[in-house]
């Protein structure tokens, strides 16, 4: 929408500048007008379920679809706050039931998981979760979830107070790698980074801030399997810093949706300086080499 | 229109290299003018960091008026902020103060960051502080104290939202900014569903942090007609003293 902007600025010695400014349309914060016709084919960064210990959305499968739906995001690698907080088994459970109906309904309306025309229900892709409180039962429980044919396994360090020179962690990360399952992974990445090194496992770190973007990179460099959500990379050129030291592959679009607003990485990487196929790799070709 | 209350002129020491990119950024989003202080002047040294902001917007080529200028003050050197207000604010290319409690070790509750807000109402012109968590709170009641001192609460104390209302609905001469890097969801609904829409201003913190942060938030909030046009321009340009048309 066209803008006319009059600024008339009097620089005369000891007197203010006087600016006048003439705003002739009313449209602003058009976020939709700069993502185009951006859509996001999977999301690597989804919650069901809310968090006891804070005000904030409920977290209902289905208000979680249409939050997804109504950011033009198709799918949604989808995991339970129930089961990172209270019991991993029966919520991975509700997860796979839930991804199941998903894609059930997926197929009912003639359309594949990641692809679906406009109006076509959002898709789940389960990931599981443990409980690195109780290691022992973790690695028990990504047995279960890989014979089910789960690919990957999310941790909330920080909702379950572990460290990361915990043994938990760098057992489950051996687990991981074992069995070939992805990880998704909360947690500050300039301490979380170590117990997953030399393990040749596909991490990716959705909790990864521009602050720490520089130790993201050199940890990365060595561990080809590291990626890195885009939600917190709300820099000016952390996207683009990212493509070109390490690869636009190593990117993958994520919300936290509902809990977030997916909104703005979104804008973040649809006003980015990314090439098209680029874009179309951080916003869900990448999540589905590593989830399926 | 928008107009930008929180943005940076200079350098970051992160990873990042946005030193040049300030009018670049705000083109991205279509923001039209924004008022910056120096990084140098809020890490390090503000006399140094405002001499060269001053420098960089005295020419008048390059986009760069489209930038004005906060003085940012030190409140542990009160002498040089004095002198850089009385320096800077009559030339018209500056038309606020800029405090960082934290760069500066100055709390909202500390002494010298009253006496820094003392002066800056002395001056006349609209202060922005840094604020996150319950600072907000402190803030307000600091602006209660001091007559006629207007000031803004950055960031709208971050993860703090609901104090920076209870703050807002306290001193109707606190405005509010939002920008974070972090976006939970529903924040600037909520906070605009609960404060005076003209207490509310629009900042992104850029070229910290990118424009899509606060940009998208704001957006998801869905504002509409008078709120919406208070919140990109109107009330920054009467916080400014800048003449709208």
């Amino acid at each position: 929408m066209a803008l006319t902007v009059i600024l008339c600025a009097l620089f005369v010695n000891g007197m203010i500048a006087r600016m006048a400014i003439r705003d002739k349309a009313g449209m602003a914060f058009d976020a939709w007008g700069l993502i185009g016709g951006l859509e996001v084919a999977l999301d690597v960064d989804v919650l069901v379920g809310a968090y006891p210990d804070r005000d904030g959305p409920p977290g209902t499968p289905a208000s979680v679809q249409a939050m997804l739906a109504e950011h033009r995001i198709r799918a949604g690698a989808v995991a339970s706050l129930r089961a990172a907080l209270f019991d991993m088994r029966s919520s991975n459970d509700a997860t796979l039931a839930l991804t199941a109906t998903g894609e059930e309904a997926a197929a009912g309306e003639g359309a594949a998981v990641g692809g679906q025309a406009e109006g076509a229900p959002v898709g789940f892709v389960p990931v599981g979760v443990v409980d690195l409180r109780d290691p022992v039962g973790a690695g028990r429980e990504m047995d279960r979830l890989a014979a089910a044919g789960v690919r990957a396994v999310r941790l909330f360090p920080d909702e379950q107070g572990v460290e990361a020179g915990f043994p938990s962690v760098r057992h489950v990360a051996r687990q991981a790698a074992r069995l070939e399952m992805a990880v998704l992974t909360g947690g500050d990445v300039r301490r979380f980074w170590q117990p997953f090194a030399g393990l040749d496992v596909s991490v990716v770190f959705l909790d990864t801030h521009f602050y720490h973007l520089g130790d993201f990179l050199v940890a990365a460099a060595d561990e080809p399997g590291f990626h890195t959500s885009t939600r917190l990379l709300n820099s000016p050129d952390a996207l683009e810093t990212v493509a070109a030291e390490l690869g636009a592959e190593r990117l993958l679009y994520g919300s936290r949706t509902p809990h977030y607003e997916p909104l703005v990485p979104l804008l973040r990487l649809a006003t980015s300086g990314l090439k098209a196929d680029q874009v179309a790799a951080v916003a869900g070709g990448n999540a589905r080499r590593l989830l399926g | 229109m928008i107009i930008d209350v929180h943005a940076h002129w200079g350098p970051w020491f992160f990873t990042m290299d946005v030193a040049g990119t300030t009018l670049a950024t705000m083109d991205r989003y279509g923001i039209d003018r924004a008022v910056v202080s120096s990084t140098e002047a809020v890490i390090y040294d503000a006399p140094a960091g405002n001499r060269a902001l001053a420098t960089a917007l005295g020419g008048q080529s390059d986009g760069l008026e489209r930038l004005f200028g906060y003085v940012t003050v030190n409140p542990r050197r009160l002498r040089e902020a004095d002198r850089d207000l009385r320096e800077y604010l009559p030339t018209g290319r500056f038309v606020g103060v800029k405090i960082h409690t934290d760069y500066t070790g100055s709390p909202v509750t500390s002494p010298q960051l009253r006496d820094a807000l003392e002066l800056v109402a002395s001056a006349g012109c609209p202060a922005l502080v840094h604020t996150w968590g319950a600072s907000v709170l402190d803030l307000a009641q600091v602006c209660l104290d001091t007559p006629g001192l207007r000031v803004i609460a950055g960031h709208m104390g971050a993860d703090g939202f609901r104090y920076a209302i209870e703050a807002a609905r306290a001193c109707d001469r606190l405005y509010l900014e939002p920008c974070w890097s972090h976006a939970p969801a529903g924040r600037i609904a909520e906070v605009a569903a609960n404060v005076d829409a003209r207490q509310l201003l629009f900042g992104t913190d850029s070229t910290l942090i990118d424009p899509s942060s606060a940009f998208g938030a704001v957006a998801a909030a869905n504002l509409t007609g008078e709120t919406a046009e208070r919140v990109a321009w109107r009330n920054a340009a009467e916080l400014f003293g800048l003449a709208a048309t």
